[in-house]
């Protein structure tokens, strides 16, 4: 029997092409997606459009099987509140329509592996809790939203799949959404990225966007088993560190022949008591200089925090 | 050890400065308009006060070339060329600046030949690398010497004195007026060039325009040139005696210390607050004072680093 499917988050980075690539599988039946604006980029794709957030959610939930929760606010610069409103309470609305749907046979909730926050070394997909801390607000909603998750996994049939860093795509190059990692990129083009912090070898874990798409949709729709939480991402096929800055050069110095000229250095790899050092410097001093500025300059800001 | 000179042994022989008597503090600059920090934090960088000269530049390269013949007796005749650093323009013409068109060939190059009879000596400028001015110098000065297997000796000067009341501070650091002149000489007995490398990066030749972008490049390429000036000459970082630094604070140092993999006790940092950052001087006038101060032994290795606007890096290593 074919599935019909509540989908949120269709037009996002990822919901899209994964909206797609679910209608074209052939083991979905009908699709209600939430927009909360009008999309016309889902008029295409034959699905259901429910003009609603999760909070206003008032259809009749009776035929729906399967939930695809894609919806997140993914800015890393987000405040906390602002990023536990998406992220926690909207998949707290999310549970309340769940429970009223009878016949539901799976919940899937794309997260991050991000939801490890600061901690170092090996993160199971058993693993949840821990007290290492955040980078940003992002990954401790998120977490937030799997500890919640989690404690109603006795009563609804819920996978989570931890998604890694989404890069692009691997066919085209095409860009979605670009977020931190095109953002450490374009400063590195622009000659803005003195320094990483890091090692040499430590693993920068990217996936492509068509790889991240293709997972979730063969987990969704013939891999289901409730209760799981499921890492999407590089694993041994991970960058080092170095390795990924030798690509980058190598890629601009390829496809951008105007950029050799400028003959910029990649940015050095340092512990992080130096970049926090130089981080501080530039916060101090920065801003006074700047005043100098003249009108041709770039208006690229120093990179000043992770 | 593989170097560039070994053959040559080309080495700085005699090193003299003037720095002017008169000193501010960090907090008479501020309170004369001369910061765009606050002095406090300028003081978290490393400085405490600068020399500030009444004096125009050409003045103090006399002085400087004046004690370096005199304390080390250097006869007149042994020096085959000068060559005249100068970061800001102005360092390079005689009363500084000039309406008179011909006033503008007057060089202190020309007056410093003259006033100390160096009659073999021929003479040139060097200005558009900024701070790496006399650190310039002495790659050509080197150069010069192995081309020129007569050649014995050439004296190299640097100057700068900033004009009145301009403000003191530049993108990190809080800037004296000063001269150094140093002999660059074949049989050197001492401070022997073992390699030496210098990049210019003209994508950085807007100071102001690239700011931001001169001060990302900064770091890695400091490292990217210590790296193949440590391959020049054939030694490991580790091999390092004393890393003999420009005066541009002491905290970018600790950054770049941190870059390279160095420990802060091989740092010679002791002018840093107190004299500034003497333009293209300070890693002379801090080999001077090193040396002065015991801190050399024979043989041991010194690595000096420098950066000009313009975008230049330089960076030296010497056997002391």
């Amino acid at each position: 029997m074919k599935h019909t499917v509540l989908m949120t988050g269709a037009t996002g980075a990822m919901g899209g092409p994964l909206l797609k690539t679910l209608r074209s599988s052939g083991t979905i039946g009908r699709i209600y997606v939430l927009a909360r604006h009008n999309a016309p980029e889902l008029r295409a794709s034959n699905a259901e459009v429910l003009r609603a957030d999760l909070s206003t959610l008032d259809i009749c939930p009776t035929d729906v099987t399967a939930i695809l929760h894609a919806a997140a606010d993914t800015r890393f610069s987000a405040p906390l509140d602002t990023a536990r409103a998406t992220n926690l309470e909207g998949t707290r609305c999310l549970l309340r329509f769940a429970k009223r749907c009878p016949h539901l046979k799976q919940l899937v909730f794309l997260s991050t592996v991000h939801v490890a926050g600061r901690r170092a070394g090996p993160v199971l997909e058993t693993e949840l809790d821990h007290e290492a801390g955040f980078v940003n607000a992002y990954e401790q909603s998120k977490y937030e939203a799997e500890q919640l998750l989690r404690s109603r996994m006795g009563a609804l049939p819920i996978a989570v799949y931890r998604l890694s860093t989404i890069l692009g795509d691997s066919r085209t190059g095409e860009v979605g959404k670009p977020g931190g990692i095109h953002q450490a990129l374009r400063f590195f083009y622009h000659s803005l990225a003195p320094m990483i912090p890091g090692r040499p070898d430590s693993p920068v874990d990217l996936i492509a966007l068509d790889y991240a798409v293709a997972a979730v949709a063969h987990l969704f729709c013939q891999g289901f088993v409730a209760g799981r939480t499921l890492h999407i991402c590089g694993g041994r096929e991970t960058l080092p560190l170095a390795e990924l800055l030798d690509l980058t050069y190598t890629c601009f110095l390829r496809d951008r022949p105007a950029w050799r000229k400028r003959a910029i250095e990649k940015p050095a790899v340092v512990d992080l008591a130096t970049f926090d050092l130089f981080a501080r410097s530039v916060e101090q001093i920065g801003d006074s200089s700047l005043r100098q500025r003249s009108p041709n300059s770039s208006t690229i800001p120093v990179a000043r925090k992770r | 050890m593989n170097s560039d000179h070994d053959q040559h042994s080309i080495g700085i022989s005699a090193i003299e400065y003037a720095l002017p008597e008169h000193c501010m503090a960090l907090q008479e600059l501020a309170v004369a308009g001369r910061l765009d920090s606050p002095a406090e934090r300028l003081g978290e960088f490393g400085f405490e006060k600068i020399h500030v000269s009444t004096e125009p530049a050409e003045t103090l390269a006399w002085q400087a070339v004046e004690k370096l013949m005199r304390n080390y007796a250097v006869a007149a005749g042994s020096v085959s060329a000068i060559l005249y650093a100068g970061a800001i323009p102005s360092s390079h013409l005689i009363g500084g600046t000039t309406e008179a068109f011909l006033n503008g060939f007057n060089y202190p190059v020309a007056r410093l030949q003259y006033e100390f009879g160096l009659l073999n000596a021929t003479v040139a400028g060097i200005s558009q690398v900024g701070c790496l001015g006399l650190m310039t110098a002495v790659k050509w000065a080197s150069d010069f010497l192995v081309a020129n297997p007569e050649a014995r000796s050439v004296l190299c000067v640097s100057a700068d004195v900033f004009p009145p009341q301009a403000k003191r501070e530049m993108i990190y650091n809080v800037i004296s007026d000063g001269a150094c002149a140093l002999l660059v000489e074949r049989g050197a007995g001492t401070n022997r060039i073992v390699a030496q490398r210098q990049i210019t990066k003209g994508y950085y030749w807007d100071s102001i325009g690239r700011q931001n972008e001169i001060v990302a490049a900064y770091f890695p390429t400091a490292r990217h040139i210590v790296s193949d000036t440590l391959a020049a000459a054939g030694i490991e970082s580790g091999d390092l005696a004393w890393i003999i630094p420009h005066n541009v604070s002491l905290r970018s140092w600790e950054i770049l210390l941190g870059l390279l993999g160095l420990p802060r006790e091989k740092l010679f940092s002791d002018n840093i607050a107190t004299k500034g950052h003497v333009i293209a001087a300070d890693n002379f006038i801090n080999l001077k004072d090193a040396t002065d101060n015991g801190r050399f032994r024979r043989g041991d290795k010194l690595l000096l680093f420098n950066f000009g606007f313009g975008a230049n890096w330089g960076c030296l290593i010497l056997e002391h």
